[in-house]
């Protein structure tokens, strides 16, 4: 079932205060977040990705279009309770300390004294932030600022959480931590709306990802589908003798690597499956048949490069 | 639940900015040269002096010492209390708080009216403390409680509410701390004696009416904040209040101005 849908959204800035010239930051975007999954956000810097976030949690508004949060038009504001957000950059009130900075957010969100105070103990725990509790967050360095960021952003339980660079300004350690509490938080059916630069993570943990440039989405799906080479297996083997060499090079155009491992490439699942069935009859054995990858930077740079 | 969070809030906020601090020390200070002052020998036979011309005597003591006490509170709401009030707005809307406190399930008409709530009650809080000590002195030491003067309070903090509703607007529009205090500061000090002296120095001077017509259009139209001293003043010295029509008008002038702030606050993208 879709908790995000966007229809034809779009959104114009006026590229000065007093200027007449409009800036696109979306364009007809029309997409779907499924409950329950990591949706992942990607595009470079100007994208319009923060803006699309904004449009969703209804602190920017959009210049045309239809968006349904939890099958709601986003102006009934009920929808937020069920909603948490880690702004990229935020900045709490430096007067507060890390307890406070939970409190007041949370109060905000609307639960009660008592489920803040349980749900503060519970989430500073499982950021690693519970001994600097009571520290004033000015003296809190940007890693420990996100940690309490993703603490405030759960606090509501939330049905969909809106993570803006999460792991921004976070150690290896912390992003590994980050990443295992979103994994977490799926297995609990949460949905996820990832925003974030660093590529390799995003492909760790997302379940789907839409790539969005100059405020145009210019492609989405499934991490698996879209980061796979349709027509290119590699080919595992015991050791392969010369006759059945030379067939595959002459017969079936496949690209032998060593005597042990050969590419071959067809988009027929018969052709592979005859291929399957030649290296069967001259008794080689197939160790491993996996379908190639190109990583999720590899995509974004040729989709990205291609079109700027 | 969320008002009363966003409320306390706007405290925390205040007391943060250390200048409440120095507002309730500079209080303190003027309540304690109160508690010094009822105790000198001078003051004891100005009392027993006027105590002899009889009851009236006393009561004009009184009134001439919660006279200065206005002028000071007035200043002192002004000086401290816009300075810190004004940076209210623009802090709210910097880039990483605004996004997320619009994320939260509060409507902005709530944020608005919470911030000015919170400032108003701070100043309601502060002034009670400054003129309700200075009145209790006051009267237990001349045994007349006036209780006009304590009605001080509310009138003063009508004054701040009415320049806090404009603070508002100009934070929101300008998102610049200085531009607040300046205009406000201008308005307080500079725009509104002038315009409550009109009729005797502006237009003993300027006697072309379509001049005279604009000066008092602008009158009119802006907040009067010297006219709501003054009517204080007559309130507790005993004077016939002419009109209210200034402190009608200034309020009306407070609400025109927070609805502003309200329908822009609303449409505003951040």
């Amino acid at each position: 079932m879709s908790v995000i849908t966007t229809k034809n959204l779009s959104k114009e800035f006026s590229s000065g205060k007093f200027s007449k010239e409009k800036i696109q930051a979306l364009n007809n975007f029309t997409f779907e977040v499924e409950g329950g999954e990591i949706f992942g956000l990607l595009g470079p810097n100007g994208a319009g990705k923060t803006t699309l976030i904004k449009i969703l949690l209804g602190i920017t508004f959009p210049t045309s279009g239809e968006i349904q949060i939890f099958g709601k038009n986003i102006s009934d504001e009920s929808y937020k309770t069920k909603v948490g957000y880690l702004p990229e950059s935020h900045k709490f009130p430096n007067y507060f300390n890390g307890e406070e900075v939970l409190h007041f957010f949370g109060m905000l969100s609307g639960i009660s004294k008592a489920e803040v105070k349980k749900k503060t103990d519970e989430y500073l725990k499982l950021v690693d932030m519970e001994k600097w509790r009571k520290t004033k967050i000015r003296k809190y360095s940007k890693g420990m600022l996100q940690r309490l960021g993703l603490a405030q952003s759960m606090l509501n339980n939330p049905d969909i959480i809106f993570l803006d660079e999460p792991t921004d300004g976070v150690d290896p350690i912390g992003r590994k931590e980050i990443r295992d509490i979103l994994i977490r938080l799926k297995e609990e059916g949460k949905t996820i709306f990832l925003n974030s630069h660093l590529l390799s993570e995003v492909e760790l943990v997302c379940d789907r990802v839409a790539i969005l440039n100059k405020g145009v989405l210019i492609k989405s799906g499934r991490v698996d589908e879209i980061t796979a080479v349709s027509d290119n297996y590699i080919f595992n083997t015991t050791e392969i003798d010369e006759s059945v060499m030379h067939s595959l090079l002459s017969v079936y155009k496949s690209i032998i690597k060593s005597k042990h491992e050969f590419y071959y490439s067809t988009d027929s699942p018969e052709d592979l499956n005859k291929l399957i069935d030649f290296l069967r009859q001259n008794k080689v054995l197939i160790l491993s048949i996996t379908r190639e990858k190109n990583s999720l930077e590899d995509l974004f740079i040729n989709l990205i490069g291609s079109r700027n | 639940m969320i008002f009363s969070t966003l409320i306390l809030n706007t405290f925390r906020e205040a007391a943060a900015k250390k200048i409440f601090l120095g507002f309730f020390a500079i209080s303190t200070i003027i309540i304690l040269v109160f508690l010094f002052l009822i105790n000198v020998d001078s003051v004891d036979g100005m009392v027993d002096m006027m105590e002899s011309s009889g009851e009236e005597g006393v009561k004009n003591l009184v009134i001439g010492f919660e006279v200065a006490m206005i002028n000071i509170s007035y200043l002192l709401v002004i000086t401290f209390c816009f300075i810190s009030v004004s940076s209210f707005i623009p802090s709210m809307l910097e880039k990483g708080n605004i996004d997320l406190l619009l994320s939260k399930p509060v409507s902005r008409s709530k944020i608005l009216i919470a911030k000015f709530t919170g400032g108003v009650l701070l100043i309601f809080i502060s002034l009670t403390y400054l003129i309700g000590f200075v009145w209790l002195i006051l009267s237990i030491k001349s045994g007349f409680w006036h209780i006009p003067f304590l009605y001080t309070i509310f009138w003063l903090t009508l004054s701040f509410a009415i320049i806090y509703s404009l603070i508002i607007f100009i934070g929101l529009i300008s998102q610049s701390t200085i531009l607040s205090i300046l205009i406000s500061l201008f308005l307080v000090f500079i725009v509104c004696p002038v315009l409550y002296v009109r009729e005797a120095t502006i237009f003993t001077f300027v006697s072309n009416t379509a001049v005279q017509f604009i000066i008092n259009f602008f009158y009119y139209i802006l907040p009067k904040t010297t006219d709501i001293n003054q009517i204080t003043t007559d309130i507790i010295t005993g004077k016939k209040v002419e009109s209210y029509m200034p402190v009608i008008s200034s309020v009306l002038f407070m609400l025109v101005t927070l609805s502003a702030s309200i329908f822009y606050f609303r449409k505003k993208d951040y």
